[in-house]
């Protein structure tokens, strides 16, 4: 554990919604370049974290934050730090494929340097290197000018993915990519995890145990009971918390029990 | 796994009412429901009866395009051009008016304002959409217009150069200007709650997508927010602009009506409306007269008409859920 | 990872929102940007005496829209700049619109109390010329007339707007698309076109004379878009459960929907007679071209001229005196009360409609 490096980091988070007390103490050091799933049951947090690592949280009225979110040992929490630009170095793919409906599947990949006001010279090797990230370069390169839409679902998912990939983030958040698709583009959606995983960090929800086993390196077993706050009960490598859990409670979660 | 191939058949299912009762209670219905198509059926057959005297007399072309009118003359002629073109004029000074305030409105009402203020912004719009537009008249004519009267001076003293701001007789009241100004104020409620309608069924999450890509306000509102709802935006923008060519008494009260006509020079007391015109020659109008207004009622009827269908239509495609 | 967490859940402290931090400069430059503006604005409405709305316009906007540019650039860089012109458009049109409103309210009000008075209210306008003094005569006649022709519509109207309710959402009919689209029509029919509808119709024709009816049904297209509408509405909002449940039960439709879901919509409906009546009840053209004006007071809404509201004000605007204006006013000022009693009983009828759901 000492050799890696930490490009994002979680300290004593907590989140509130209104006065209701909705994420406790959360520690989490994210490896750099490697992928990091969250797990637990619904309802216990685990979107609801993830948001507080690009600043999405804060768009919600009632939102309440404590703690430090340090990228690359900065708080992007701090005094006068610029939202917009955390958001340009923290990518997020969501639940739901959300290509912008009035743009073609260029524009989309695009879409990104357009809003934020970023230039580049060469926009075409930067559509074809995104989209090849994302496993869908293939099967879209004859029709870079059609809409958005007309792409299936686990296409526009992977459309979504080379849209963020086009900024060049060092960390892609991923909520629940794979809920909303089909087994087969789940299937397309972890290899595409997995290609990238050494070049930046990723940090996934999930709520399918065994997507978690089959793409990430480290696993956070998020849990809120009794109408607590949540917070994390175990994090570690992947294979010691599904198959040597250390708490009961993970035990409990990882084998089926509830959840 | 059935050797007879027998075809199975698509029952009809809808239930047609049986109980004499409930034929009774749909029959009324729809007697009720056909009375909105016999009453724009009846309009449209007696304006045409009572406006054919006129254009056969003037010639539909003459009558539609042609500048004069002059009860008076012999033979006598009247022509609607002038006036036409003034309604034409003055709603399309009314929308460019009208429109950045009810996007700005609509948009500060969903995206931008708390709650409490937002509730108070649109009651505020509510009530001033509500107002009958004789009142706004007589408020145009006696408050607004000596304001708008000034603003016009010196738009044209500092942009007199420009064609359509020039004033050589430096009267600046009664204009296509500020009719257009207090048209605005009346279609502003009409296209800012479609566009607040069609923003709030907008989906929040491309909103989200756009942000977390790092775009900020603005350029979300530019980028993603106007493209996708623009459909609907400018069917209501069609809506406001049918409901401009048809005010009437609002227009009277802040608009020389002349048959000079005004093409450009927006500024200048002189301007035209069907509408406004139709209801100051009534009273005094002989009978050949009285058709030649119902001929200039009838081409405006046809026109809104013709507006308010294409508006409709543009608005109910965007707004799928309103079926 | 051993650490022991304590799960019992903490207050919110006061520092929960880092985002709302300012830095000073912020703060000031914010501060500056907002009251700089509206400072040199009211001098210039103090000092050089120029009218408050015209110096917003002039004035107050280009320099708020710098100013806040400025703050913009500080802050954001260049991106602030249409960062922040979106911001005050949008803040400063939403307040013009108070401003409009206010200025409409205000003056009606003010030069409308001048004339109000118990014989305005009461008394016709029999005698009465366009340059009588104020305490003779009054606009009874025309309220009274108002009433009469609004009413006689609304009763033609509202069941007509009901059962088209019950048409486009009751029954399984092919022409609902049709038939939506006709009052989408109707809605945008010019109000002077329906006035020169009724007067081919009844008046040319030589049916009739002006007469208080033909003004009633000259307003019914005017009305009508909106009754169905906002009816349509209320119907849709009752629960296909409580309709179904009473199906299932054995009951007709017509009864379902007479004794279920049109008590259930009870309120909607009332607003949708509310908001259908305001918005005629200050129409002029139809009126002028179909039951013109009278001086005094006539109960027969079937015979003879009759008075109303709007064509007391046209009439009264266009002799161009001085008291008439006033006059003009005073009756301005009915009207919008009359309109105010409406909206603020419709408001209170959905209100009910939310409060028995509870």
């Amino acid at each position: 554990m000492s050799n890696l490096t930490y490009h994002l980091r979680a300290e004593d988070v907590n989140v509130w919604f209104g006065e209701r007390h909705v994420l406790k103490d959360v520690n989490l050091a994210f490896p750099s370049n490697q992928v990091t799933a969250l797990i637990g049951p619904s309802g216990c947090g685990k979107s609801t974290f993830i948001r507080t690592l690009n600043r999405m949280h804060e768009l919600i009225p009632s939102a309440g934050f404590g703690g430090k979110v340090l990228l690359d040992e900065e708080d992007i929490y701090g005094d006068g730090v610029d939202p917009v630009k955390v958001r340009l170095k923290v990518g997020m793919v969501f639940q739901k494929p959300n290509p912008f409906p009035t743009m073609s599947i260029q524009e989309n990949v695009l879409s990104g340097l357009k809003l934020s006001g970023r230039k580049n010279s060469n926009t075409e090797e930067l559509v074809e290197t995104s989209l090849r990230r994302a496993s869908i370069w293939n099967e879209v390169k004859d029709r870079l000018n059609d809409p958005a839409l007309s792409l299936s679902g686990g296409q526009q998912q992977r459309l979504c993915i080379a849209r963020s990939l086009a900024m060049g983030p060092e960390v892609l958040l991923m909520d629940e990519p794979c809920s909303a698709l089909d087994p087969g583009s789940t299937r397309r959606v972890e290899e595409t995890i997995l290609e990238l995983a050494p070049e930046m960090t990723i940090v996934i929800v999930t709520h399918n145990m065994q997507q978690a086993q089959r793409v990430a390196d480290q696993t956070a077993f998020f849990l809120s009971e009794d109408g607590n706050p949540g917070h994390v009960v175990e994090f570690g490598a992947t294979e010691q918390v599904f198959e040597q859990p250390i708490d009961p409670r993970t035990n409990d979660y990882v084998n089926g029990h509830f959840g | 796994m059935n050797a007879d191939s027998t075809k199975v058949e698509r029952r009809k299912l809808a239930s047609k009412p049986f109980a004499k009762s409930d034929r009774i209670f749909f029959g009324v219905a729809r007697v009720a429901a056909y009375s909105s198509f016999v009453i724009i059926a009846l309009i449209l057959i007696y304006l045409v009866g009572r406006s054919l005297p006129a254009l056969q007399k003037q010639g539909l072309i003459n009558f539609t395009f042609g500048s004069t009118w002059n009860s008076a003359a012999t033979p006598e002629t009247f022509q609607l051009g002038p006036m036409l073109w003034g309604s034409i004029l003055i709603s399309i000074i009314g929308v460019v008016i009208a429109v950045p305030l009810a996007i700005s409105i609509a948009y500060f009402i969903e995206f931008m304002a708390p709650k409490a203020i937002a509730k108070a912004v649109t009651t505020i719009v509510d009530l001033l959409a509500a107002i009958p537009s004789i009142v706004l008249g007589l408020w145009g004519a006696f408050v607004f217009s000596p304001i708008a009267a000034g603003w016009a001076k010196m738009l044209n003293h500092s942009l007199g150069w420009i064609p359509i701001f020039s004033n050589p007789e430096q009267n600046f009241l009664r204009s296509p200007f500020i009719a257009g100004i207090v048209v605005a104020v009346m279609i502003v409620p009409i296209i800012a709650s479609i566009t607040r309608e069609i923003f709030s069924q907008m989906d929040r999450d491309i909103i989200n997508a756009s942000l977390a890509l790092g775009g900020n306000r603005e350029s979300t509102f530019r980028k993603v927010i106007l493209p996708t709802a623009s459909g609907g935006v400018i069917g209501g923008v069609l809506l406001g602009l049918g409901r401009a060519l048809g005010e009437t008494v609002a227009v009277l009260y802040v608009l020389n009506i002349s048959f000079n006509i005004n093409w450009t020079d927006i500024l200048q007391a002189r301007g035209g409306s069907v509408a406004s015109m139709i209801i100051s020659k009534f009273g005094e109008a002989n009978p050949s007269e009285v058709s030649a207004l119902m001929a200039a009622g009838l081409v405006l009827f046809v026109f809104t008409l013709i507006i308010n269908s294409i508006a409709s239509y543009i608005v109910a495609k965007a707004q799928p859920w309103r079926k | 990872m051993e650490k022991v967490i304590d799960l019992t859940p903490v207050a919110r402290p006061k520092t929960a929102q880092p985002w709302s931090k300012k830095s000073p400069k912020f703060l000031i430059s914010a501060a500056a940007a907002s009251i700089i503006p509206a400072a040199i604005t009211l001098a210039f409405v103090g000092l050089a005496g120029m009218d408050f709305m015209a110096a917003l316009i002039i004035v107050f906007l280009p320099i708020q829209v710098i100013a806040a540019a400025l703050v913009g650039i500080s802050i954001y860089g260049r991106r602030g700049i249409l960062e922040s012109l979106l911001v005050v458009a949008t803040i400063f049109f939403s307040s013009f619109v108070f401003v409009l409103l206010g200025s409409v309210l205000w003056s009606v009000i003010s030069n409308g109390a001048a004339a109000i008075s118990p014989s305005f209210i009461f008394q016709n306008n029999y005698y009465i010329q366009p340059t009588t003094d104020l305490g003779y005569g009054g606009v009874g006649h025309a309220i009274v007339g108002s009433l009469l022709i609004v009413g006689l519509s609304t009763i033609i109207t509202v069941p007509l707007g009901l059962a088209t309710a019950v048409y486009l959402t009751e029954t399984q009919g092919k022409s609902k698309g049709i038939i939506r689209t006709l009052l989408q029509a109707m809605a945008g029919l010019p109000s002077v076109v329906s006035g020169l509808f009724i007067y081919a119709m009844f008046i040319a024709s030589g049916i009739t004379t002006y007469a208080g009816w033909t003004g009633s049904l000259a307003l019914i297209p005017l009305m009508l878009p909106t009754v169905a509408r906002v009816t349509e509405e209320s119907l849709r909002l009752v629960p296909a459960e409580l309709r179904n449940g009473a199906l299932a039960l054995g009951a007709p439709a017509w009864r379902a929907f007479a004794q279920v879901t049109l008590p259930a919509a009870k309120s909607g409906i009332m607003t949708a007679v509310l908001l259908g009546v305001a918005r005629v009840i200050g129409e002029t053209a139809p009126l002028v071209l179909t039951t013109f004006a009278a001086d005094r007071t006539n109960l027969n809404v079937f015979s003879g001229q009759m008075g109303s509201l709007p064509t007391y004000l046209f009439g009264y605007i266009a002799f161009g005196f001085d008291a008439s204006i006033k006059r003009a006013w005073g009756a301005a000022l009915v009207i919008l009360i009359i309109v105010a009693i409406l909206f603020i009983s419709a408001r209170l009828a959905s209100r009910t409609r939310t409060k028995a759901r509870k």
